[in-house]
Formats: C-alpha cells, structure tokens, sequence
C-alpha cells in the first residue's frame, strides 16, 4: 500500500470488551496473568447444542453503557462495538468537541465475519411463528454485518470515511490497515476495530458445520493449538476498537502514541485449505515486513493465529519459519487467545490490543491451556516473559480462506 | 366507542419501538415539533406504524408513516381509526 511516509498512522486509544475483562485494564490483567476463562456456554437456548464451550462476555451490561435508542435497533455485535468505541475515545482523550468542529476528518471502519445474528433470529422467529406485520423495521439494519460502522459514526458524529471489511477473520486485522491508509490519505482520526456475538442460538447452529470447531467439553483441553492433542478452536464474542490518528494530530493533542501501524498485507488461499495457508500467511508476512521497512530480526513478538488443528497449526509454524528463517527459533511467539477462544474478526483485533499493551509494559502474555507444543517456535507459556518489546508482528487467518499480517511498532520507537 | 391513540399511547409507542425517551405531557404540549426533534428516525415510526396496526388489527395508510409532527400523525391514526370502526 506504499504509504506516503510524511503522515504515520498512529493508536492512541484502545477499548476492550473481552471475554476475561471488559475494561482495557481487566483485559491486561487476566492476559498476561494467563487466566483461562473458557467456559459451558450458558447464553439462553444453547445448552442442547454439541457446542459446550466457549469464551463470553458474563460482565456486560449493555443498558447500562448505550441509550436506549440505539439498544432497540442493534444487535449485540453493535453493543460491543458501541462500547468498546466508548473506551477507545475515553482512553485517547477524544471528546466529541474535538471532533464536531471537523466531523469529515473523522471516520469508522470496523469488520464482522456474522452480524446480528441474535436480534435476526428474535425477528425471523416473529416472521414464522407471527407473521411479517410482528416484524420490526430494524431488523433491516442490525442484522447487517456493516451495521456497527454506521451506529458508531451516527452515534459520535463521525461524518468521514467510513466503511466495513467483510474479509473473514482476518478481516479484523484488514480494518486496522485500512484506517491507517485512510489516515495515510489524509483523514485525521479513524476509530476501527471488530466486534462478534456469535454465541446465540441461530449463530451457534450455523458454525457447527466447521470441521476446525473444538466440541471438546472439558474448557482446559478445547483450544490447544499447536499441540498433539489439538482439537480445533473454542468460539468467543467480544471486541475491541482503536483510535487511530495521524502521528502530528496525536502529538498536537499531546496524546501518546503507543504504536504505529507499520505494515499489512492480506492473501487469499482458499476455505479449509490449511496447507496452502503456509505459503498464503507467509506471503503476507514478507509484503508486510517489506512495507514495514523490517527485517525478520527486528520482530520482537508474534501473536499467532494459533487455530487449533494440526495441518493449520503446522502451516502456521512453518510459515512463520519461512520467513523469520532462523529467527523464528528466537522470537517468543505467543496467542493468548487460547485462554478467551476465538472470537472470529474481533480475534486479532483482540491480539492487536495485547500487543500494544505487551509492548508497552515490556511483557510477553503467555498461551493457557498449552504446555506441550510439538511445533519448532519459541511458544510463551504458563507466565508472562519480560521482554523489550519494538515491533510486533499479529498474524490471523479465517475459515474461509484469508490470510493477514500486521506489524506494529511500539509508540516510543518514533518519539520525536 | 372508537379507540383513539393519546399523545401519552404515542409517548409510550416511541419509548418501545424506537427506545426515545420523551414526557408525555411534553410531547402533549409540542405535538407540532418535528419527530426528529425528539431523536425519532423514519424506521423508528415505521415501527410504531407496525404496532398500532397489530394492536387495531387494521392497516394504516401509507403517509402514516411519512408523518413529520405529532400532531399530523395522531390526525391521520385517529381518523382512520374513526373510518375503520
């Protein structure tokens, strides 16, 4: 994406709603505490499922954070994203007056892999067992993957770029490159991130048809990648948003910047194709050290996709090898998403807030769950490491077939 | 006896189908302020449309819902209601 390199796309707010913590601070804590809160699902109509365990959000109160207006017309996905956007602007000290007076200078962009499907199937249930007069007319916009990029921009007045990665899982990953080449462009602010509900019944029936699910129903032994005895992945919901703004704004605002967006690249290789994913993410890794201007031993971390399978964790792996070559056996490589599952899109963005605040407190979070790896990768577990921590490298790939990385460089390394 | 929808059923519509907050006695005393003076979008009074219908089990005509005041929009429910009964 060749950036102009005069403007720098910088974080400086994040905002987490997360299965272990639904404050940035709880996140960090349980995160590099290495707390498994995997659990039995217990949302309403999912216990007869073969589904058993998951990562939810038990300590959200949606009534409590977001006007009734928008409760009515939104789905749970929204409600995560409208409140993570919350603590994202409240954490970069972003007030509505410092965006009203140029409201086109601001924009969102944000990435859902299933939408609303909660409210969606609450109105197709009146559809079918009512008729189409019980149907509300919201239901035309909260289901819609694209629905919590236009709520957010309504909602703050956010009148700039705005758009929706439909991307896969990885897709969560795209949305930050793709505020950052808006920010690039010439926006100052953009707030991006994702959000995902798919614990509900509806949503929890259609991802019953992946092979690469985990329906293992004991929580310390459902997600253990990159383990013999990996099984697949947990599911999780939750989210997590980021200000991100050009470098000169933040520093005129007298913000810090904790990182900067310093590189992404995206590939395509196909559904369920693992193998062929090493090649597709290791490809990615290449472009976006390259538009990174980093080499392979400048990372300092990677957050792994870690999707839970043996053929996808070995591409993992070897990708990872094929471009860090032989410092891919240095590198800690952590995915403390073992300990939370994986909540689709809003999984890497997850990741991507733990890098920046692994970065920042100089700590590598570990990996719950796994503590025999049978794979050649330098795999962070039981506790925290403490590192000096420069540049991050957050990798995600999707069911579908995409492959994304990111590198990060830690706020400091570009502090005038 | 004809059911006639009050500015306090309106208030009450608005708060269920479009979660808007208002007083029913101001809505009462500005039923000539625009809907989206009290934060009530187009969606939000298609719904409130769709509820009076399911509760008179009639329909409402289509400008019901292109209504822009209070005031308009209780004139048109009403008078249908009163032509319907």
């Amino acid at each position: 994406m060749s950036p102009p390199r005069a403007r720098r796309a910088a974080v400086t707010g994040i905002g987490v709603i997360a299965p272990n913590g639904t404050s940035t601070e709880t996140f960090w804590k349980s995160t590099q505490e290495g707390t498994s809160i995997l659990d039995r699902v217990t949302r309403e109509g999912c216990d007869h499922l073969p589904l058993r365990i998951a990562g939810e959000v038990r300590e959200f109160d949606a009534s409590s954070l977001i006007e009734d207006r928008y409760l009515v017309q939104t789905d749970r996905f929204s409600h995560f994203a409208m409140a993570a956007a919350d603590l994202a602007l409240a954490d970069a000290r972003l007030g509505q007056a410092d965006v009203s007076g140029s409201p086109f200078s601001a924009g969102v962009v944000t990435a859902a892999g299933s939408g609303g499907g909660e409210f969606g199937q609450r109105e197709l249930q009146r559809l079918w067992g009512q008729g189409s007069r019980f149907v509300g007319p919201y239901q035309s916009i909260a289901w819609f993957y694209a629905a919590s990029t236009g709520q957010i921009s309504i909602r703050r007045g956010f009148k700039g770029p705005c758009s929706v990665v439909a991307a896969d899982e990885a897709g969560g990953l795209d949305s930050l490159a793709h505020a950052a080449r808006a920010v690039w462009r010439g926006t100052d602010v953009i707030l991006t991130g994702a959000a995902e509900a798919p614990l509900a019944p509806y949503s929890m029936v259609c991802q019953l048809g992946y092979e690469e699910l985990s329906t293992v129903d004991d929580p310390s032994r459902a997600y253990r990648p990159f383990t013999a005895a990996a099984c697949g992945f947990v599911p999780a919901e939750g989210g997590a948003m980021f200000v991100v703004e050009e470098e000169s704004v933040a520093r005129e605002r007298g913000v810090p910047v904790r990182a900067t967006i310093a590189g992404h690249a995206a590939t395509f290789t196909g559904a369920s194709s693992w193998q062929r994913s090493r090649e597709g993410l290791g490809q990615a890794i290449r472009v976006a050290l390259d538009e990174a201007d980093c080499a392979p031993e400048e990372i300092d971390v990677v957050f792994a996709d870690a999707l839970g399978t043996p053929e996808a964790d070995r591409a993992e792996a070897l990708a990872i090898t094929d471009t860090l070559a032989a410092h891919s056996r240095r590198v800690p490589v952590t995915a403390p998403k073992t300990g939370i599952g994986r909540a689709y899109c809003a999984a890497p963005v997850l990741d991507t807030a733990a890098a920046v605040l692994a970065m920042e407190h100089g700590l590598v979070p570990p990996t719950p769950n796994v503590f025999d790896p049978c794979h050649d990768l330098d795999l962070v577990m039981s506790r925290a490491r403490p590192a000096e921590l420069r540049t991050a490298l957050i990798l995600s790939r999707g069911l579908m077939g995409s492959n994304t990385a990111l590198v990060l460089r830690h706020g400091a390394a570009h502090a005038a | 006896m004809t059911p006639q929808v009050t500015a306090k059923e309106l208030a009450e519509l608005m708060k269920k189908a479009a979660g808007v907050h208002v007083d029913p006695d101001e809505l009462e005393q500005r039923t000539d302020s625009g809907f989206d003076t009290f934060g009530l979008d187009s969606l939000g009074l298609l719904g409130i449309v769709g509820e009076l219908e399911n509760r008179h089990g009639m329909p409402m005509p289509p400008d019901a819902e292109r209504c822009k005041t209070p005031r308009q929009f209780l004139d048109l429910v009403n008078s249908t209601l009163m032509a319907g009964a």
